[in-house]
């Protein structure tokens, strides 16, 4: 195995949490509210029946190959040649997408604090340090979420603790008055988020107690669903129809808080919220992508990998979108399908195959044996 | 040997790489220095002709403490505290650019927290203004918003006699409560409401006091403009602008004088824990508001003979209280509902609350059916304190009687 670090079942749903969690803060609850309206707030439980999935799925077939990964189990699932290939499409999938986010981090920087500075510079000292993370391997990852992320959701808690006293129940009603479907056609775009779940597979053979993976993951997407739901919340009782019409709901609450006229200006803390977030998530991603090119390239280490990836990521931030609005027209159109089909529906049908193989494989060996 | 001689390599690596970090890390393309803002403390935008607008901002000025006085030889208070520079253009956006180039500073927008809009210009739509506010990454959703009888520009140049800047008077005026409070998200909201009519206060100049300047006086909230979807149609005063607190759940403080039938005299309540409702209902295709509040009310003061211990004089003033409430609501609604035709009320969205199907059908015929919706109007006020004394009036005309 080229990964020698161990995590711990925890470790692992604590740096999943903001792999989700963190993007999704920014632009979703606007594109979910274009389409769900008062009901917004149910979308994320919709959505998360797909993160459950994609933990199911990712823990399944890791129980069939449980010291493999995505990108190995496609070459032992489907055979050298068809493997292979899928093993690229994957790599490149994993490159886009982490461009992608990339971008994501490079736009909200820009488009609201530091609107002259460079964007490749704002992505490339982020890359910068994401790489030495990715560098030190799958335990210092662990180990700096276990740092990061509990900070990241306290302030998250304060600044929704904070605005309780603005928030007005009344947006919620009429409920569900067009029925169930505008909070589900809310769901789609998220669900492609909670899709990205599948990543799990990536790390659950390198946990110290691999039994408990579900239940972890699980645990995990329950969390980021929990926290959807309160972002959501939060800008449907503050903003009521006004929510689609921004575009980072959740930083302009923030700027609405206003305590005794005293405790004011306070986007700093979604600032740091939102970088500490993302790093790990670009971490975690890196890090799937990193791994799985060595895999797929069966070299015995993925370090000198790091740095060259990372700054093709660079480029693949720069290139991922024109600008903000395609950036938002391609994660609200195309986006879920193209996630949805790679993370979920590819995943399933290497699960059914693997299946079927297993029981071929087994009855073979007991008409040999 | 060459390990010794690798781990000084190493080390020196990571001192120059620590230092090119510093580097970095010191200066950003955004760096701003305190002393290169202005920080505009509140702006307000005029109409010059049909296209044109002026925006004016409201800068603050710095005092460097104490040294300044002897500099200047005294200067006439509040002179060099406030700065107005104005500037025309097509957009908000656009008047700020040419105003940038007037102004040594680079504009900071970050603590404007008053917008003030003049009545001609809110007569013309205020949303493409508002905009602006929305989009601009400085700008706060919290700022208030006025709608002002003279010129923005004079308004803002007023010289305060108590406060810093007129920023500092409307805002102290609007955490007062007693008008209505609208920011910058609230007129949004209320704007893309089921309904779409919103309200804002409405401010004008108090005439100076006698051997003051004419500029030494302050703006205060006088009633509010009434708005149908974003354009201003016109305005109420003060009073029945309690009216619409009413009716609106805004209403936090507020004293009630009333005339207790058969005593001479009044007696003052104030009114604490206001709370309202509303209630809508649709009764074979009529449709009807109830405006359930409650409150509790203190005696303040009693001119009349009455004592306010008795159980019975105590339910009477309760019953007139409650009369005198109802006339506000009423008033308001004469006024707003039956005359402008303004659902500042938030009627419309009520209705859509309970009946979404109802509403659905019917709300393209809501410029009729507003104004005949039947309101009533069920209080609910207790009257809990009786202040530090009982009866001082009843006693004191007894012993001008035994002179």
């Amino acid at each position: 195995m080229i990964e020698k670090g161990k995590i711990s079942g925890s470790q692992m749903a604590i740096m999943m949490n903001p792999a989700i969690f963190a993007t999704v803060l920014l632009l979703v609850p606007a594109i979910t509210a274009k389409h769900a309206k008062q009901d917004m707030w149910l979308s994320p439980i919709w959505s998360s029946l797909m993160g459950f999935l994609a933990v199911f799925l990712a823990y399944k077939l890791n129980k069939i190959y449980p010291r493999n990964t995505l990108i190995e189990y496609c070459e032992l699932i489907l055979g050298k040649v068809l493997g292979k290939i899928l093993g690229a499409l994957y790599l490149f999938f994993y490159f886009h997408i982490t461009g992608i986010i990339v971008r994501e981090y490079g736009e909200f920087v820009s488009g609201t604090f530091l609107p002259h500075t460079p964007m490749l510079f704002i992505f490339g000292t982020m890359i910068l340090v994401c790489s030495f993370a990715v560098y030190g391997g799958l335990e210092v990852i662990g180990r700096c979420s276990e740092m990061i992320v509990p900070v990241v959701l306290f302030l998250y808690l304060v600044i929704f603790i904070m605005l309780l006293k603005d928030l007005d129940i009344r947006n919620m009603f009429p409920l569900m008055a067009n029925g169930l479907a505008p909070s589900i056609k809310g769901s789609i775009v998220p669900q492609s988020w909670f899709s990205e779940y599948i990543l799990i597979a990536f790390f659950l053979p390198y946990l110290t107690n691999r039994e408990k993976g579900l239940k972890w993951g699980l645990i995990s997407v329950a969390s980021v669903m929990f926290f959807i739901v309160l972002t959501n919340f939060t800008s449907l009782l503050l903003f009521g129809n006004l929510t689609s019409t921004l575009t980072y709901p959740v930083m302009i609450a923030t700027q609405y808080i206003s305590i005794a006229e005293f405790l004011e200006h306070l986007e700093a803390i979604v600032m740091a919220i939102w970088v500490a977030g993302t790093f790990i998530k670009i971490t975690v991603f890196y890090y799937a992508l990193t791994l799985g090119t060595a895999q797929w390239l069966k070299l015995s280490d993925f370090r000198p990998l790091v740095f060259p990836i990372g700054f093709l990521l660079i480029s693949f931030g720069a290139w991922s979108a024109p600008s903000l609005q395609e950036l938002s027209h391609f994660l609200s159109t195309s986006a879920p399908f193209y996630l949805l089909s790679l993370q979920i529906i590819v995943p399933f049908i290497l699960l059914i195959i693997a299946l079927i193989r297993n029981k071929f494989l087994r009855k073979k060996e007991t008409a040999t044996g | 040997m060459s390990n010794e001689s690798l781990q000084t390599i190493k080390k020196i690596l990571a001192l120059v790489f620590i230092n090119i970090m510093v580097l970095l890390l010191s200066g950003c393309w955004d760096r701003k220095e305190v002393n290169d803002l202005g920080l505009v403390t509140a702006a307000g935008i005029d109409k010059i002709s049909d296209k044109t607008i002026e925006l004016s901002v409201l800068l603050y000025i710095p005092k460097s403490a104490g040294s300044g006085q002897s500099m200047n030889g005294g200067s006439e208070v509040g002179d060099a505290q406030t700065l107005v520079r104005s500037a025309k253009g097509v957009t908000i956006a656009e008047a700020m650019s040419k105003l940038q180039e007037k102004l040594p500073r680079h504009i900071f927008w970050g603590h404007t927290e008053v917008f003030i809009f003049n009545e001609k210009l809110a007569k013309k739509g205020l949303l493409k203004h508002v905009d602006f506010i929305i989009r601009h990454p400085q700008l706060r959703e919290r700022s208030q918003l006025f709608i002002s009888k003279q010129k923005a520009k004079e308004v803002l140049s007023l010289l305060p006699p108590l406060e810093r800047d007129l920023a500092a008077v409307l805002r102290e005026l609007e955490s007062l409560k007693v008008g209505m409070e609208v920011t910058v998200k609230d007129f949004a909201l209320m704007v893309l409401s089921e309904s779409g009519d919103s309200a804002v206060p409405w401010i004008k100049m108090l005439p100076p006091e006698g051997g003051k300047k004419k500029k030494e006086t302050i703006a205060y909230i006088a009633g509010t403009a009434i708005f149908q979807k974003d354009k201003m149609v016109g305005k109420i005063d003060d009073s029945i602008t309690r009216g619409v607190l009413w009716l609106r759940n805004d209403i936090r403080l507020a004293t009630v004088t009333v005339k207790p039938k058969g005593a001479n005299g009044y007696v003052s309540l104030s009114l604490q824990n206001a709370s309202s409702k509303l209630i809508p209902k649709v009764d074979n295709g009529k449709w009807k508001v109830l405006l359930k509040a409650n409150a509790e009310a203190d005696i303040v003061q009693n001119t009349t003979q009455l004592d306010m211990t008795n159980i019975e004089v105590i339910k009477n003033l309760q019953h007139q209280l409650k009369k005198e409430v109802e006339n506000r609501v009423k008033l308001a609604l004469v006024h707003v509902q039956k005359d402008m035709k303004a659902d500042i009320f938030g009627f419309g969205d009520t209705f859509n609350r309970k009946y979404p199907d109802l509403w659905k059908r019917d709300k393209y015929r809501w410029n009729e059916i507003f104004p005949n919706i039947e309101v009533t109007i069920d209080l609910d006020i207790k009257i809990r304190r009786q202040g530090m004394n009982s009866v001082l009036s009843a006693i004191i005309p007894e012993e001008v009687k035994q002179k």
